[in-house]
């Protein structure tokens, strides 16, 4: 018998015109942002390949290894499946300088691929967005005369005469519906699919299969909200056209504007209290102390004078002062100390020794310095930044459709979260390089100042590689906003069949 | 007659629920608005007239010796923020708020020692402003969103059943068994819808200008209540797109509830999906450089002048008249800076050339159209970014024209500007420095504005024919 309605009610609705158009349009619109988007990330692939490149290439530049400071770059390849969510993949910065005298932040991340800022004038509308405006409207359109509809045509009464029960009427629709619902959202999936195979330059690992697949259940957990919606309207009003523009006046309120409005109040009225000022004023002290230590050492180490140079003759080239560089807005601030020494003079060599001895003093003191001044920064800076967002991302949670956007995000590993895995990445990274400089004894070697014996061999320094979050995580970081959905399913669908059990046909 | 029908029709929307609602949510999105930009100009203004002190105070400290004017150059160049940022704000946070000049690029060490530093350029911010943004993607509430979105969704509302609900119900057949044209009940439906969305949208936008305006956050000259005018003008016509919109798809279809499918497929795609879409499909006609080819071309355009000149580079001297190495420096020195200047121009113009071609493809969507009106009107976005960048060169010219005038004046100089030795080295007058000054145009913002005000205009006028067709030949 559930068979024989659900047979009934998919045929209905495949059959409907407004099934067609939507199914129309959600297609046509899936390919020509699909094939945008490919091309996007084509170009952005490119962009990242030349960048690794020159970046590798620039390493070698450096001829002490001191130098490597200035010339280790690393950058975040685009994700491919930003095609489905693009998040924050294309906005945030993509290369980062890694260097032991500053611990690298999200804040420091550059863009190797800044085509035409202007560009971003035209958000970006990705596969996510189509389904989450369009499929979810037409869950409401279907469901809004489900029960409505049949109440006023009398067909719900000659139903019942059947001895069919109401629960299997509701069950038999809701059924009918989600099957015509993913129908569109499958073959957009599949259509988004086929052309990446067709321009070839995306290959998807197991891993992304499965974060599709998890894309794919949100999408159909998404679709089902809406509908439930609609039924719930559908079978507390009598009238379809008043179910219809009560529909129509939650849908653009939760799926349009909602989301937009939580975000930009939050965004112009939320006023983190602002540590900079005495953040700064730490971090100076932090690189006064060192600077203190650091001309103590000058003082006592049996040479005349504070100069870190110790008078060593050398023609002409290579000497750096040193120098601070900080931007007060993102609290960076370190002090670059590299030098290239091509020649020295004979009539300088005994003062080498008390050279090497100062920089196996002062670069581990510097290390240290970095760490301190990260671990003030990185707490002021998530007070500024990364709570405004939060606090945003937790408003407009309120709204099923930034759930779903929020949860696909995780899935596609766009989020904020794989941003900063990306982030803690190039921290570890640093500390290889570390590592590496004490187990070459490069702090106390000649040639960390100067390259007269020979540059640096940089082949066995370890290379950088990143690779994106792995499922376990996403799942972890989507689950919440899953489990949300869900739970509004299950209470959207207890209620309605509580009214429709108790209703008078 | 047409008054009569319209006022019975108006009626009949003031006591329906849909104007209840438009009322309410139009009011409360202008609320906010009026909030989320409280003292949003006087900071803005702020922030505008310290940053402009600040590149003013560097020059002033430069001015104690010409070389260093001509080394540093005029600093940061701001654009002045404009008080109706309210209105139309979302592309900001994408837009660069100044022009960036470079002072001491680099500099060159020959062997001797000589230290030579390169002339200011204008380099134009190529950075994105946006790297950091962390929040997830919104739209601003500002009236551009609230007229683009929601009043166009409104005017559906409004009239998707306007036809044919009379139709089911049989009461446009009792009205038209009077003596009253088609057109007439077409024009008066219309009519009606538009008053009873125009009322809430017109006390809501007086509550958001009362609020604004009371809290001390917004001056309301002449000037910005003409722009205003303009801009709710703008926005009724929008409105009877798809007031028109509406008519056209009832009068052709028996059942509103298939009507009202249609118009918000049409909807949706038309104006929330098509204008990105669009603007990102023919951004690719024209791609620009990538940052990796403009850094080559920088790099080769400095290797080649430097191949070009550095047999000649032999220290120059304070000589006068000058000797041929101190020309042949000043003349190495001034090309780099031009020609690095030119191929930044060459840049942004390819830049901004892409993005305008977008632009006009994406008017194709009313909803882009109606929003470029109301930026150009506000002075905000796009539009007054170009007519910013457009009056840089001529005060970069002007500037450098000024530095070559004054070392002429100069006896003492070679008149080689470029290497320090070939350059006066007195002091120059801070006040007869020319300086840059944002001038906001608003007859090219009305101008930029009227194109777009005709294409809706256009639109509207298709759209009402065609109803007016539909509703001619409708059976009833």
């Amino acid at each position: 018998m559930l068979l024989t309605l659900i047979r009934r009610e998919l045929l209905a609705n495949l059959m409907t015109f407004r099934f067609s158009v939507a199914m129309v349009v959600t297609l046509l619109l899936v390919v020509a942002n699909t094939v945008v988007l490919i091309t996007d990330y084509e170009r952005r692939l490119i962009s990242y390949n030349t960048a690794v490149k020159q970046h590798h290439a620039r390493i070698s530049d450096a001829r002490t290894y001191s130098k490597l400071q200035n010339e280790t770059i690393v950058d975040r390849p685009p994700n491919p499946l930003s095609i489905f969510n693009a998040g924050l993949d294309r906005r945030l910065g993509n290369s980062i300088k890694v260097s032991h005298i500053l611990v690298p932040t999200l804040w420091d991340t550059q863009s190797h691929s800044a085509d035409n800022p202007f560009l971003n004038l035209f958000s970006s509308v990705d596969l996510i967005m189509i389904f989450q405006v369009i499929l979810s409207l037409l869950a409401l359109l279907f469901a809004h005369d489900a029960i409505a509809g049949e109440r006023e045509a009398g067909t719900l009464r000659l139903t019942m005469t059947n001895p069919i029960s109401r629960p299997v009427i509701l069950i038999a629709k809701y059924i009918s519906a989600m099957v015509c619902l993913i129908l569109p959202v499958v073959m957009s999936l599949l259509l988004a699919l086929i052309l990446f195979s067709v321009s070839g330059s995306i290959a998807l690992s197991v891993d992304d299969w499965l974060r599709i697949g998890g894309i794919l259940l949100t999408s159909i957990i998404y679709l089902s909200v809406f509908y439930l919606i609609g039924l719930l309207i559908s079978t507390i009003t009598r009238r379809t056209a008043t179910a219809l523009m009560l529909a129509m006046v939650i849908w653009s309120t939760v799926v349009l504007i909602y989301p937009s409005l939580s975000v930009f109040a939050v965004n112009r009225l939320w006023q983190a209290p602002s540590r900079l000022e005495a953040a700064y004023g730490e971090i100076e002290q932090i690189w006064e102390a060192f600077e203190r230590e650091r001309i103590n050492f000058l003082k006592n180490d049996g040479v005349e004078g504070e100069d870190p140079n110790f008078n060593v003759k050398t023609p002409g080239d290579g000497s750096v002062p040193d120098w601070t560089n900080s931007t007060r807005t993102i609290l960076q601030y370190f002090k670059p100390a590299y030098r290239e020494m091509t020649r020295i003079e004979p009539d300088s060599e005994p003062q080498i020794p008390y050279v090497k001895a100062y920089y196996q003093f002062s670069e581990p003191q510097r290390i240290r310095a970095a760490e301190r001044t990260w671990l003030v920064r990185q707490k002021t800076l998530d007070q500024i930044h990364v709570h405004k967002a939060d606090v945003a991302k937790i408003l407009m949670r309120f709204s099923p459709a930034a759930m779903y956007d929020l949860a696909t995000e995780a899935w596609a590993g766009t989020d904020f979260h794989s941003i900063t895995d990306f982030i803690t990445a190039v921290q570890q990274y640093r500390q290889t390089i570390i590592d590496y400089f004490y187990d070459k004894g490069a702090f106390s070697s000649r040639q960390w100042f100067a390259s007269d014996h020979g540059i640096v061999e940089w082949s066995d320094l370890p290379r950088f590689s990143y690779r994106r979050t792995n499922i376990a995580t996403s799942v972890q970081h989507a689950s919440g906003d899953i489990a949300c959905l869900l739970l509004i399913n299950v209470v959207l669908f207890m209620t309605t069949f509580l009214i429709f059990v108790r209703q008078e046909v | 007659m047409i008054w009569h029908i319209t006022k019975r029709e108006l009626y009949d929307h003031l006591n329906s629920l849909r104007f209840a609602f438009t009322t309410v949510l139009i009011i409360a999105l202008m609320i906010v608005n009026a909030i989320g930009y409280l003292g949003e100009h006087k900071a803005q203004s702020v922030a505008y007239q310290q940053k402009v002190s600040e590149s003013l105070d560097k020059m002033r400290s430069n001015a104690d010796n010409l070389y260093n004017l001509l080394i540093e150059g005029p600093g940061n160049l701001y654009k002045k923020p404009s008080s109706l940022s309210f209105c139309a704000s979302s592309g900001e946070a994408f837009i660069p708020e100044s022009a960036e000049s470079v002072g001491r690029s680099w500099g060159l060490t020959v062997p001797g020692h000589f230290e030579a530093w390169a002339i200011w350029r204008m380099q134009y911010p190529q950075s994105n402003p946006n790297l950091w943004d962390i929040m997830p993607d919104y739209t601003n509430v500002d009236w551009g969103a609230i007229i683009s979105v929601v009043l166009s969704m409104i005017a559906i509302l409004f009239t998707f059943d306007a036809i044919s609900s009379e139709q089911e119900h049989g009461t446009l057949r009792l009205t038209l068994s009077n003596s009253i044209s088609r057109g007439t009940v077409l024009v008066s439906k219309f009519l009606a819808a538009l008053i009873a969305i125009g009322i809430p949208f017109l006390i809501a936008a007086l509550i958001n200008l009362f609020l604004l305006y009371t809290s001390g956050s917004i001056p309301l000259g002449p000037s910005e209540w003409g722009r205003l005018g303009v801009i709710v003008l703008t926005a009724f016509v929008y409105i009877s797109i798809f007031l028109a919109l509406g008519l056209l798809i009832s009068a052709r279809v028996s059942n509103s509830s298939t009507s009202l499918t249609i118009l918000l497929l049409i909807w949706t795609v038309w104006v929330v999906l098509l204008p990105s879409t669009l603007g990102a499909l023919t951004s690719g006609l024209q791609p620009t450089m990538t940052s990796n080819e403009l850094d080559r071309r920088q790099r080769d355009l400095s290797g080649n002048l430097h191949n070009q000149y550095m047999e000649f580079f032999v220290i120059p001297s304070r000589e006068i008249p000058a000797t041929k190495e101190t020309l042949l420096w000043s003349e190495y020195l001034m090309e780099d800076a031009i020609r690095h200047e030119r191929l930044n121009e060459e840049h942004l113009n390819a830049q901004i050339a892409q993005i305008q071609l977008a632009r006009s493809i994406t008017r194709i969507s009313p909803a882009s159209g109606v929003r470029y009106a109301i930026e150009s009107l506000a002075g905000t976005g796009f539009t007054r970014h170009v007519q910013f960048l457009a009056q840089i060169p001529r005060y970069a010219n002007e500037f450098r024209a000024f530095l070559i005038e004054i070392d002429l004046a100069d006896p003492e100089s070679p008149h080689a500007m470029g290497p320090e030795e070939g350059t006066s080295q007195k002091p120059v007058h801070f006040e007869s420095i020319p300086k840059f000054e944002d001038h906001i145009s608003f007859s090219g913002a009305y101008n930029a504005a009227v194109t777009d005000f005709m294409l809706l205009l256009l639109f509207f006028v298709v759209l009402f024919a065609g109803a007016f067709l539909s509703f001619l030949r409708a059976d009833v």
